[in-house]
């Protein structure tokens, strides 16, 4: 360099100039090498998470049907109006309430409570402005597309139950699953179907019990988004494969008289359950009150459908209840029926010598404890068809708690019935233990001669689910086989679909029955009872039936203690039946409560439901077809 | 033109130097057209390219002297088009800058990245006279001079990237013109420390604005700060490069991250994400790997000036870039916070490339000289 002059450094301010440059691009291609190839498949997978977005296509659920192919739940698709926070960008929604309010047909004031609710989630991502749009509504929000980016149309698949609440403790409902169902064992480890946040499920009745049956696969389709969420193209997609369809044991208008009945009983409370006594398969299941399962499936999600359902679980007339299985009742006369087979059975009464005194009561120390008639001394055919209570006193006693509590095991009353309904409680029954714990304190805790007196006429120490109750008797009528109550007939193959095997045919696997000892001649006598309550004069006589020999037990099951017993504290009314007596193919109980005499609202009830099996199964309606009693009282 | 060059010059002509920023600004196309093949970037690109290789043609073959003679002309225009873009009724403001003049026929162009032409020759000019002595005070305050007039008017547009491009310029001047030597360490002791300190004393006393802070957290932990808000440009520009791995991304194209509108402004400040993300490590490295050659190029045409001016001016146009390049890739490697600078010959722009060409020219045409007296 001819300008240079030594004592500037000039060549070596350049060359520091020229390492400059060096370093700074390898310190470049260093990160660039950190980024691209030591950590390159970790950012192309992150690329990949933000660029393509798979999105869920629900599988539709399968439907429920009774046993004669009556379709009594499907799934449809609804279409709601759906507000997604990513397109307003931090405007705050209850500017729109006004525009959507107009434009939807919404009232402000219930939109403005919506809005309100989410404001307190700063993620929430979408919310539903409007759920079940009508055309028009679709159309408004299409039209309207430029000034209401934000609002878009989403199709969800809804259940569909009956709306007036029928059957509705059979069906259940679905609803999301909550987080912790997703932690428990039966949702946790289906790894075939796995469980997601978000997914709908049973939640109650048939749709619980059997959900992974009704439950389809989902399949999704995935796309490629851009930043801003839009859907670029559709990269691949698998197609749902639908649940199975359920067929049940129900018969639909077994069904409908039973709820008939229950709706214009006096209080409007009760239980009617029919079933086949020699296979246990339930016809008709009827609880009430009952509730509209639509509002689980389909409003829940509002801040009205939420306040709805508060109310329901609040309501002190239970109707999420299903009283079969959940209610637990002074069984009062019915237990008469397993206290006579089991005195029978037990040795402490025989055929020939079944006599025992009424006596028109009992005194046990002081105590004096009446029976509603005076019956001189009764064989048991005919304690059965009056119901003398002075008459299975003295049974009790004679069989003592410890054979009352063997009748008990035996039949199965200590135990669930095993239906395949979720969440059914188990009776209550007598024993010192339960005594002990039941008792108040500064009360007697020790079992006494007067509290097996009291054990055997069904009002104090057991407290019975009317399926319980249903079951035993059931297995009496047929000789002492008593089958597992079920309501699943079969479920239905779906084909395979996409990378979904198929999925057989499954029928119910019906479980071997309990066999409880009953000799025929104690079989027959207690039938003869059973039938002479009805057809020969007994508690039951005003539900005879021409051609069909109805074989029964009233009950009047105490609620307060005599002399309150009226309104709202009247008695439960029981009757609980076999039929035809000779050769038994329907069982059926009822239960209403706080109504009065068994024989009286019960017994009509019952009746009711045997009409529709007669017209049913013999063409015509039957002879003397009864005034609908209960409808009466 | 070629007919009226003598012999002698045909033959000294830098052609590789040429053909080597060609090449660049070429394969920078390409990218833009990788960016965004539906828009109309990278046609204009070509258009600018033509322009930019005629004009580095004229300039290299014009003598660098007589345009450093009449360098305060063309500063002194270069300031009055720096007043007068601010001007609301000739300034386009894009993304909040009003740095742009529209010219009938031509387009935008950019009066910032143009003046530095005029700066550097004016440093040039003035520093180019021989010395045999340190710098004095005086002398450093007037070259400071020179260049805080553009940038107080360049931050007034406000566009701070483009500032900030002008200090290496007067770093490299002072640096070659035997500015003593403590000083030189002085100032890099105070940078190193001078940040981390600010970092910390200003966390610490509240003295950094929080989106200040932010920024730096940003930078240190790209994956963790607010990746939908303030450090969404770094963290999907370090996706962008990182998913090119060693060859390129198989899924560019329709699905790269340009198109699906992840990475902003892909064709101008995040061009080298768009590269990477391409042509992957290969391609990225072989881009810095040309800058290499294309700097030390420079370097070497600067060690062979006939002048002192001629290295200076030389010198500077290469701090110029390297920092360019620096500030630019750094950006998109997720190791500096985001600055809007462009990366020389590859960022979509005419103003850019044709200041940049410009600056190629005179290192031609300063090498073309190197015999000459």
């Amino acid at each position: 360099m001819k300008f240079e002059d030594d004592s500037q450094n000039l060549r070596a301010r350049l060359n520091v100039i020229h390492a400059a440059v060096f370093v700074i691009l390898a310190v470049l291609g260093v990160r660039l090498y950190y980024l691209q190839v030591v950590r390159g498949d970790y950012y192309a997978e992150r690329a990949e998470n933000q660029r393509i977005r798979r999105l869920p296509i629900a599988a539709p659920r399968g439907a429920i049907f009774d046993r004669n192919q009556n379709l009594l739940v499907d799934s449809r698709s609804i279409y709601n109006v759906v507000l997604s926070r990513e397109d307003i960008k931090g405007r705050d929604p209850s500017d729109f309430i006004e525009s959507y309010s107009r434009g939807l047909g919404l009232d402000p004031a219930l939109l403005r409570e919506r809005f309100e609710e989410i404001k307190g989630q700063p993620q929430f991502e979408t919310v539903i402005v409007k759920e079940n749009a009508t055309s028009a509504d679709i159309a408004w929000v299409e039209a309207h597309s430029l000034e209401n980016p934000e609002l878009t149309i989403r199709e969800q698949p809804q259940r569909r139950y009956p709306e007036n609440g029928s059957l509705a403790h059979v069906l259940g409902y679905v609803g999301e699953i909550s987080p912790e169902q997703l932690k428990q064992d039966r949702y946790k480890n289906n790894q075939e179907n796995a469980y997601r946040p978000g997914d709908i499920i049973g939640q109650d009745g048939l749709e619980a019990y059997y959900d992974e049956l009704l439950r389809g696969r989902d399949g999704f389709v995935e796309v490629e988004v851009d930043s801003r969420g839009r859907i670029q193209r559709e990269l691949r997609m698998v197609p749902p494969q639908p649940g199975q369809d359920i067929v049940t044991t129900i018969d639909l208008d077994l069904q409908l008289a039973a709820e008939d009945q229950l709706r214009n009983s006096a209080s409007k409370r009760g239980v009617i359950v029919a079933m086949n006594p020699n296979n246990g398969e339930i016809l008709a299941l009827a609880s009430a009150p009952s509730y509209d399962p639509n509002l689980f499936s389909q409003r829940v999600g509002t801040p009205e459908g939420r306040r709805e359902a508060n109310a329901l679980l609040r309501d002190p007339k239970t109707p999420l209840y299903n009283r079969a299985i959940k209610g637990r009742y002074p069984p009062g006369s019915t237990w008469k029926i397993p206290m006579a087979v089991a005195g029978l059975e037990q040795g402490a009464i025989t055929v020939k010598n079944s006599n025992i005194a009424c006596g028109g009561g009992i005194t046990i120390g002081n105590k004096f404890t009446r029976c509603m008639g005076s019956h001189g001394s009764p064989p048991v055919r005919t304690a059965i068809q009056v119901s003398c209570d002075g008459y299975f006193y003295r049974l009790g006693l004679k069989m003592r708690l410890e054979g009352i509590e063997k009748m008990v095991d035996d039949f199965d009353i200590n135990k669930k019935t095993g239906v395949d309904l979720p969440r059914e409680l188990r009776s209550w029954t007598p024993s010192r233990e339960f005594k002990a714990r039941f008792t108040p304190k500064g009360g007697d805790p020790t079992w006494r001669e007067i509290d097996t007196v009291y054990a055997s006429f069904g009002q104090v120490y057991e407290f019975t689910t009317p399926l319980a109750m249903l079951r035993a008797v059931a297995g009496i009528g047929v000789g002492g086989k008593l089958y597992v109550p079920h309501l699943l007939k079969e479920a239905r193959a779906v084909a395979a679909v996409g990378p979904f095997p198929e999925r057989a045919l499954k029928t119910f696997e019906r479980p071997e029955p309990k066999i409880v000892h009953i000799s025929p001649e104690n079989h027959q006598i207690v039938m003869q009872g059973m039938s002479d309550v009805v057809n020969n004069g007994g508690t039951a006589g005003r539900i005879k039936m021409e051609g069909f020999e109805i074989a029964g037990k009233t009950g009047t099951a105490q609620v307060v203690s005599l002399g309150k017993d009226v309104g709202e504290n009247k008695d439960h009314a029981w009757f609980v039946s076999v039929a035809p007596a000779s050769q038994p193919e329907i069982a059926a109980i009822a239960l209403i409560e706080n109504v009065g005499f068994g024989g009286t609202h019960a017994a009509p009830a019952v009746r009711a439901v045997y009409d529709a099996y007669y017209s049913k199964t013999r063409g015509t309606p039957a002879a003397g077809e009864q005034e609908q009693i209960a409808r009466k009282q | 033109m070629v007919a009226i060059l003598e012999h002698r010059r045909l033959r000294d002509f830098d052609w590789f130097l040429v053909l080597l920023a060609l090449a660049i600004a070429i394969f920078g196309t390409w990218q833009i057209y990788n960016a965004q093949p539906e828009l109309a970037y990278w046609k204009k690109q070509l258009i600018g390219l033509g322009i930019s290789a005629v004009v580095m043609l004229a300039v290299s073959l014009t003598d660098y002297r007589k345009l450093v003679h009449f360098a305060p002309v063309f500063y002194a225009f270069g300031l009055v088009l720096l007043v007068v873009v601010l001007h609301p009724s000739v300034g386009l403001k894009i993304n909040g800058q009003r740095a742009w003049i529209n010219v009938a026929g031509i387009g935008q162009f950019q009066p910032s990245e143009f003046v530095k032409i005029p700066t550097v020759l004016m440093l040039a000019r003035y520093y180019g006279r021989p010395r045999s002595w340190p710098l004095k005070f005086r002398e450093m305050l007037f070259g400071a001079a020179i260049v805080a007039l553009p940038v107080a008017l360049i931050l007034l547009e406000p566009d701070t990237g483009q500032a900030l491009t002008y200090m290496p310029l007067l770093a490299v001047a002072l640096f070659l013109s035997s500015v003593r030597m403590w000083l030189v360490i002085a100032a890099l002791v105070v940078g190193t420390v001078a940040v981390p300190a600010a970092y910390i004393g200003g966390v610490k006393t509240g003295l950094i604005k929080s989106y200040q802070q932010k920024r730096i957290e940003v930078i240190l932990n790209p994956e963790n700060a607010d990746r939908r808000d303030i450090g969404y440009h770094t963290w999907q520009s370090i996706i962008t490069v990182g998913k090119g791995g060693l060859t390129g991304s198989e899924e560019a194209g329709e699905a790269s991250q340009s198109r699906l509108k992840y990475l902003p402004e892909p064709h101008t400040d995040f061009i080298f994400a768009v590269t990477a993300e391409n042509t992957g490590f290969i391609g990225s490295i072989l881009l810095l790997l040309a800058y290499a050659v294309l700097l030390t190029k420079l370097i070497h045409g600067a060690r062979r000036a006939p002048d002192r001016t001629g290295m200076l001016v030389i010198m500077a146009i290469v701090g110029g870039l390297a920092f360019q390049i620096l500030i630019n890739v750094g950006m998109a490697v997720g190791i500096l916070p985001v600055i809007g600078v462009p990366l020389p010959l590859m960022s979509a722009g005419l103003s850019a490339i044709l200041a940049t060409s410009i600056a190629i020219g005179f290192a031609i045409s300063i090498r073309l000289r190197r015999f000459v007296n």
